[in-house]
C-alpha cells in the first residue's frame, strides 16, 4: 500500500518553504493568472474553429430561395400595417399572412405582474406559426424568431426581418425535405415575450412564482433543438453581427456559431463578432491587441449575465440559439433579400440534417475573433491560478497556526517532568474487578482534568459568526420587496428606496465587528480568515463554471484585496486595510464602475451632471438586476447578496482583529 | 469568550445544558428544512437518494404490497423484506408521521454515537493505563488527558448533528438514516462487549445493505482481543451466521419467495441501475463492453469488500474500532450505490480519533477538497442535466475527487495512528543516527 507511506516525509521542509515564500507565491500566482488570461488572445495560444458535428454538412446544398419579390411585398404591407398599431403588435395581419402561407398559426397571451413597487400589470401577445415537417412526426423542432418592435419603440425596427421570415416560411412550406418542424415566432416586448413563450412552451416558470404569468399555448412542435433570432434593420444589409452571450453567461454550442459564420461567409456577407471584423495584422503585438480587445468585449458582455438578444433566453432550456443582427456599414456591397433568404435557408437546411442534439463541439469557450476559439481547458488555468493564491494563503495561515501551537506546547513541556506514579497492579482483563476498577479510574481522570487553554480556538463561536453573516446575506437577498413597500410609504421611487435601503443596511452591518466576542483572540481570527479565504476561492471556482467572465472580474478585483486582509500588529496598516476593504464592498464597486462608465460615455459634460446621471444609472442597475432575478431567474443578484456580501462581512470582521502589540513575535501577515 | 472560570464552567456544562441545546438545535435545523420548500429539492438530489435508499421507492413498495402485489417482481424496490416490514409497522400499523420517524431515528443515532465515543474513550484510557510503563519518557505530552475524554463525545455528537451531509440525508428521507442508526447501535454494542446485541444489529445492517458483512472481523477482534474471551470470540461468527440465516428465512416467508434476493443483493452486487451517483461504478459500467462486465464487476466488488480487509485487520488488530472506522470509510467510497449519508456518518465518527489529529498531515488538503467538490458537484450536475452544456465527465471528475479526498482522509488517520504508536514507544525525536527517519508501513 503505497498510499500508507509516511505522508509527512519532507513535509517539514515544504511547510517551512511555504511559510517563507507564500506572499511571493501568491503575488506570482495572481500575476501569472492574469498573464495567462491576457496571452490567450495571442494566436498561437488558441485554436481555429472547426466543425465537430459532421451531420451538419454546412453549405453543401445549392440554395434555391427565390422569394425576394414576395419579401418586398410583405415588407411594404407590414410598414403600412404598423402605422395603425403605434404601440402594439399587428397580429391580425401576421396571423392572416401565416395562415395564407399554410402554417399552423397560434397566438399566445402573457401577463407580467411587476414585482416591485405598486402592483402593475403589463400584457403582451406573441404570434407564431408552425411548419409541420413532411418527413417526421413532430418530435423535433427548430425556431426562427423575430422580436416585433412597434414604431414607438426605442430600438431599431425589425420589420425587414419579419418580411424575410415570412418569405422564407412561404418558400420552406413548399419543400419536402424538412425532417424537423420549423416554428416561426414573432414576440412582443423584447425579452419578456420570448421568456413567456419559452416558459409556456415547456410548461415551467423560471422566475418567482406569479411574477410572469406565462399563460398557455395551444400548438406545440417537438423538442426544440436550435433557434435563430433575426434582428435585421434594413432591407439591404451590409454587415451581420453574430451575438451569442446568453442569460447567466451561458453560450450556445460552438458548432452553431461556426455554422452561422460559415453561411454568412458563403453568401459573401461580411460578418463581425462584437462589431469587430476579423483582421489578420502583420505585427504580432497589434494582432494580439486587436484580438484581446474583442475578447475583452466578449467577456464584459458575458460577465453581466444579461442576454444581449432574445437568443440568450433559449440556452437555459437546452436550446442552442444565436442572434443575427445587421449593422450599418458605410460603403461596400449591400446584400438584399435574396441573399439573406439564402443564408437563412442554408442554416436551416444544415440544422435539418442534425441527427442528434448539439453535443459534439464546445459549450464552454471564449472567442477572440469569429474564427478562433479558446476552450475551457485553456482558460480555466487562469482563474485557477488566481483563486489558487487564496488557497495558498489559507494553507500558509493554517500551517502558521499549527506551528504556533506546536511552539507553545513545546514551551509548556519544558517544565521539569515529574513522572506520575502509575499503579502497576494491572489485573488480567477477564477478572471481574478489572472493569470496575478501570471505570473508577476513568471517572477520576475525567474529574481531575486540567482546565483548557483559554487561548484555544473557539470553533463554535467562529462558526456562529460565519453562519450569522450568511444568514444576513440571505436576508438582504430577500429584502427588496420589503424595501420598496417601505420606501413607497414615504413616497420614494422604487429605484431610490432600494438604493438608499441597501446603503442603510450596509452601514448598519458595518458595525458587526463590535459584537464579535473573540476579536482579541489571534488564533480565532486567523481561523475566521482562513474560512473566508476558502469560501471566496470556492465561490470563484463555482461561479467560473457557470460564468467564467464574471468570476474572472471578481477574482481580479477581490483576490488581491482579500490577500491583503489579515491580522497585523501595525495600527496604520490595519486602518489602511479597513479603508481598502470598505472600497471593495460590492455596492461601492458597482457604483464606482457605473460612475466611471458614465464619465467615459459623456466626456466633457459637467461633473455634477455626470455624477447625478451615474447615481441614477446605479439605482437602475440594481433594480434591473433584482427584476431580472425575479422574472428570468438571473442569479447575479442572489449570488452577490448571499455569498459576496456575506464573505465581505467575514473579511471585514477579520480586519478588526485586536492583537496585542507589545509581544515581539513574528508577523503573521 | 471570557477566560478562566467561565471556560471551566462551560466545560462542565458540556455534560448537561450545552449538549441538550446542541441536540435541540440540530433537530431544529432538520425540522425546519423538512417542512420547507427545499425538502423535495434535497430529496431528489442523486447525491442524497440512490435507487437503493430513496423513500419514494419504499412508499411505492409498501403501496404495492398493500394491494397484494409482490413488490419484488418489478425493478422498483431494492429494500430487504425485513426492513419493509419495519417501515410497514412504523407507518401503517403505528401510523407514525414519516418525517417524525426520520427525525427520531437521526436523533437516536446522534445519542448512540455520543455513547459510542464515550465508550471508546474509556477503552483508550484503559489502553493508556496498561501500557504507560512501556512508553518513552518524553512521550507524556502525547497521552490523552481528561479534557480529551470529556470533549470527544460532544464533538462526535455535534459532528453528526451539524454535519451538512447527515442533515441533507435526514431531510432527503433516505433510508440510510435507519442504516446509520443500526450501524451506530452495532458500534455501541461492540464497544460495550455485548455479543448478542451487536451481532443482531450487524445482521440487520447486513440485510439492509450487504456491505457491513465485513464488520464481523472487527467484532471478532474485539471479543478476542479487548475482552479476552475465547468463548465470545468463537460465539461471534457462529451467532452471526445463525442470525443471518434466520433473517433470510424470515424474509423468504415475508415476501413469499426468493425474488427479493435478486432485487436486493443481486442489485447491490451486479449494479444493473447505472443512474449517476457519487460512487465510482456508474461511469465505468456505462462504457464497459458487456463481455467484460462480469470481470470488472467482481474486481470492483472485491475492492469494496475484502481487498483491504485482511491487511488492515492484521495491522490494526489492537484497535478494532479504528479498523471499523477504516472499513466503514472504504465501504462508503467503494460501494456500488453510495450516498452522502454514508460519508456524513463516517465523518462524524472522526472526532473519536482526537488523539491522532496532531499526527495527521493532510487535514487541510482533505478539507479543501471536500469543500470544493461539495460545492461543485450540484453545480456541474445542473450544468449537465438541466443546462445541457457540461457532460458526464465533469460530474464524474468531481465525484472522483471526492472519493480521493475520502481515501486521503482514511490513510492519513491510519498512518497517524502508527506514528503515534511509534512516538509513544520511542519518544518524540524520530531520528536514526541523527538524521530524519522515514516511517514506512509494512
Amino acid at each position: 500500500m503505497g498510499l500508507l507511506t509516511d505522508p509527512s516525509a519532507g513535509q517539514g521542509k515544504l511547510t517551512k518553504a511555504l511559510l517563507k515564500y507564500y506572499t511571493k507565491l501568491c503575488v506570482l500566482l495572481y500575476i501569472g493568472g492574469i498573464g495567462w488570461f491576457c496571452s490567450l488572445a495571442y494566436t498561437p495560444m488558441n485554436a481555429g474553429t472547426y466543425f465537430s458535428e459532421n451531420a451538419l454538412l454546412p453549405g453543401l446544398v445549392k440554395s434555391e430561395f427565390r422569394e425576394d419579390a414576395i419579401a418586398k411585398t410583405y415588407h411594404s404591407e407590414l410598414l403600412d400595417e404598423m402605422k395603425k398599431y403605434e404601440d402594439s403588435i399587428p397580429y391580425p395581419w401576421l396571423l392572416a399572412k401565416m395562415k395564407q402561407i399554410g402554417l399552423d398559426t397560434y397566438t399566445h397571451n402573457f401577463t407580467l405582474n411587476y414585482p416591485l413597487g405598486k402592483p402593475q400589470k403589463f400584457v403582451g401577445k406573441n404570434v407564431y406559426g408552425i411548419l409541420r415537417a413532411a418527413r417526421a412526426s413532430s418530435t423535433e423542432a427548430l425556431v426562427l424568431s423575430v422580436p416585433y418592435r412597434p414604431p414607438l419603440s426605442v430600438h431599431a425596427t425589425t420589420a425587414p426581418s419579419i418580411a424575410i421570415m415570412l418569405a422564407f416560411a412561404k418558400f420552406a412550406n413548399r419543400e419536402k425535405y424538412w425532417a424537423k418542424d420549423i416554428i416561426f415566432l414573432i414576440t412582443e416586448h423584447e425579452q419578456l415575450g420570448m421568456q413567456a413563450w419559452l416558459e409556456a412552451y415547456h410548461g415551467v416558470a423560471c422566475g418567482n412564482d406569479g411574477t410572469l404569468d406565462h399563460g398557455d399555448i395551444k400548438g406545440r412542435a417537438g423538442a426544440i433543438q436550435a433557434a435563430i433570432n433575426l434582428e435585421l434593420h434594413e432591407t439591404a444589409i451590409s454587415q451581420v453581427d453574430i451575438k451569442i452571450e446568453g442569460l447567466n453567461g451561458q453560450l450556445p454550442n460552438l458548432d452553431l456559431f461556426n455554422l452561422a459564420a460559415k453561411m454568412l461567409l458563403k453568401e459573401g456577407v461580411p460578418h463581425t463578432f462584437k462589431n469587430r471584423p476579423n483582421k489578420h495584422l502583420k505585427d504580432p503585438v497589434n494582432d494580439w491587441f486587436y484580438s484581446f480587445q474583442t475578447l475583452l468585449a466578449m467577456i464584459s458582455t458575458q460577465a453581466t449575465g444579461i442576454p444581449n438578444g432574445n437568443h440568450g433566453l433559449y440556452h437555459r432550456f437546452g436550446i442552442e440559439a444565436l442572434t443575427l443582427e445587421s449593422t450599418p456599414l458605410k460603403g461596400g456591397n449591400k446584400a438584399g433579400f435574396p441573399i439573406v433568404g439564402r443564408i437563412i435557408e442554408g442554416i436551416f437546411r444544415s440544422l435539418n440534417n442534425l441527427l442528434e442534439r448539439f453535443h459534439q463541439s464546445f459549450f464552454f469557450y471564449l472567442l477572440p475573433s469569429s474564427e478562433r476559439f479558446i476552450s475551457i481547458g485553456l482558460y480555466m488555468p487562469a482563474i485557477c491560478l488566481i483563486a489558487g493564491a487564496l488557497f495558498i494563503k489559507a494553507c500558509a495561515n493554517w500551517c502558521q497556526l499549527q506551528e504556533n501551537q506546536a511552539e507553545t506546547e513545546d514551551e509548556k513541556t519544558k517544565t521539569p517532568e515529574t513522572k506520575k506514579q502509575v499503579k502497576s497492579s494491572v489485573k488480567p482483563r477477564d477478572s471481574k474487578n478489572y472493569w470496575k476498577e478501570m471505570e473508577t479510574r476513568f471517572q477520576t481522570e475525567i474529574q481531575t482534568h486540567n482546565p483548557p487553554d483559554p487561548d484555544s480556538v473557539n470553533f463554535i463561536s467562529i462558526l456562529c459568526v460565519f453562519l450569522m453573516s450568511h444568514v444576513l446575506g440571505v436576508l438582504i437577498m430577500n429584502s427588496p420587496q420589503l424595501l420598496t413597500t417601505l420606501g413607497g410609504q414615504y413616497n420614494y421611487s422604487t429605484d431610490a428606496s432600494l438604493f438608499y435601503g441597501f446603503i442603510a443596511i450596509s452601514v448598519v452591518l458595518l458595525t458587526m465587528p463590535l459584537f464579535i466576542p473573540f476579536k482579541a483572540c489571534e488564533k480565532s481570527m486567523s481561523v475566521l480568515n482562513i474560512l473566508s479565504l476558502l469560501e471566496l476561492g470556492t465561490t470563484l471556482i463555482c461561479v467560473s463554471m457557470n460564468n467564467f467572465s464574471l468570476a474572472l472580474f471578481c477574482a481580479i478585483i477581490y483576490v488581491p484585496l482579500a490577500l491583503i486582509i489579515g491580522i497585523t500588529r501595525c495600527r496604520l496598516c490595519s486602518a489602511i486595510k479597513k479603508i481598502v476593504w470598505l472600497l471593495a464592498h460590492p455596492l461601492v464597486v458597482l457604483t464606482a464602475t457605473v460612475l466611471v462608465y458614465t464619465f467615459f460615455m459623456f466626456p466633457g459634460e459637467k461633473f455634477e451632471d455626470n455624477f447625478h446621471r451615474g447615481v441614477a444609472a446605479t439605482q437602475q442597475a440594481i433594480v434591473f438586476s433584482i427584476v431580472d432575478s425575479m422574472i428570468y431567474g438571473n442569479w447575479l443578484f442572489s449570488v452577490v447578496t448571499s455569498v459576496f456580501i456575506s464573505n465581505w462581512l467575514c473579511f471585514w470582521i477579520v480586519a478588526f482583529a485586536k492583537v496585542p502589540q507589545d509581544i515581539p513575535k513574528k508577523k503573521i501577515d | 469568550m471570557a477566560h478562566g472560570k467561565t471556560e471551566k464552567c462551560e466545560q462542565d456544562c458540556y455534560k448537561g445544558g450545552t449538549v441538550l441545546f446542541m441536540y435541540l438545535t440540530g433537530l431544529g435545523i432538520r425540522y425546519w428544512l423538512m417542512f420547507s420548500r427545499y425538502q423535495s429539492i434535497i430529496a431528489n438530489h442523486i447525491e442524497i437518494s440512490t435507487p437503493l435508499n430513496s423513500w419514494k421507492r419504499v412508499s411505492e413498495g409498501l403501496c404495492l404490497q398493500s394491494k397484494g402485489i409482490n413488490p419484488y417482481e418489478g425493478d422498483l424496490l431494492h429494500e430487504a423484506p425485513i426492513t419493509i416490514l419495519f417501515y410497514k409497522v412504523l407507518t401503517q400499523w403505528w401510523k407514525l408521521d414519516i418525517k417524525t420517524i426520520f427525525l427520531a431515528f437521526d436523533a437516536g443515532t446522534a445519542v448512540v454515537l455520543y455513547f459510542v465515543a464515550k465508550k471508546y474513550m474509556f477503552h483508550l484510557f484503559i489502553e493508556q493505563e496498561e501500557n504507560k510503563k512501556q512508553y518513552a519518557l518524553n512521550s507524556k505530552e502525547f497521552l490523552l488527558s481528561g479534557s480529551d475524554f470529556v470533549n470527544s463525545p460532544v464533538f462526535v455528537a455535534s459532528a453528526f448533528l451539524f454535519n451538512p451531509y447527515t442533515i441533507f440525508n435526514c431531510v432527503g428521507q433516505s433510508t440510510v438514516v435507519f442504516h446509520n442508526f443500526f450501524i451506530a447501535l452495532f458500534l455501541f454494542c461492540m464497544l460495550s462487549g455485548s455479543v448478542i446485541l451487536s451481532v443482531l444489529s450487524l445482521a440487520i445492517c447486513t440485510m439492509m445493505s450487504f456491505y457491513p458483512i465485513v464488520l464481523i472481523i472487527p467484532l471478532f477482534l474485539y471479543s478476542n482481543g479487548i475482552y479476552k474471551s475465547k468463548f465470545r470470540a468463537i460465539l461471534t461468527p457462529i451467532l452471526f451466521i445463525a442470525t443471518l440465516a434466520a433473517f433470510i428465512t424470515i424474509s423468504i416467508g415475508l415476501s413469499n419467495g426468493t425474488a427479493f434476493m435478486k432485487n436486493v443483493y443481486g442489485f447491490i452486487l451486479t449494479v444493473p441501475d447505472l443512474q449517476p451517483n457519487i460512487g465510482l461504478f456508474w461511469y465505468f459500467f456505462t462504457e464497459m463492453f458487456d463481455h467484460f462486465r462480469d470481470l470488472f464487476i467482481s474486481s470492483f466488488q472485491i475492492n469494496a469488500t475484502v481487498l483491504y480487509l485482511i491487511p488492515l485487520s492484521v495491522k490494526f488488530r489492537k484497535d478494532p474500532f479504528l479498523l471499523t472506522f477504516a472499513i466503514l470509510c472504504l465501504i462508503s467510497v467503494f460501494k456500488s450505490y453510495p450516498c452522502l449519508g454514508d460519508v456524513g456518518f463516517v465523518l462524524s465518527l472522526l472526532p473519536c480519533f482526537i488523539h491522532l489529529f496532531n499526527y495527521s498531515q493532510q487535514g487541510f488538503l482533505v478539507g479543501v477538497i471536500f469543500l470544493i467538490t461539495t460545492a461543485l458537484g450540484p453545480i456541474l450536475w445542473h450544468l449537465w442535466i438541466y443546462s445541457n452544456s457540461a457532460n458526464a465527465n465533469f460530474y464524474f471528475g468531481v465525484t472522483l475527487a471526492f472519493a480521493i479526498a475520502q481515501i486521503f482522509l482514511v490513510t492519513d488517520i491510519l498512518f497517524a495512528y502508527l506514528k503515534r504508536e511509534f512516538c509513544l514507544n520511542h519518544g518524540k525525536e524520530r531520528k536514526i543516527d541523527g538524521k530524519d527517519a522515514l516511517l514506512i508501513l509494512e
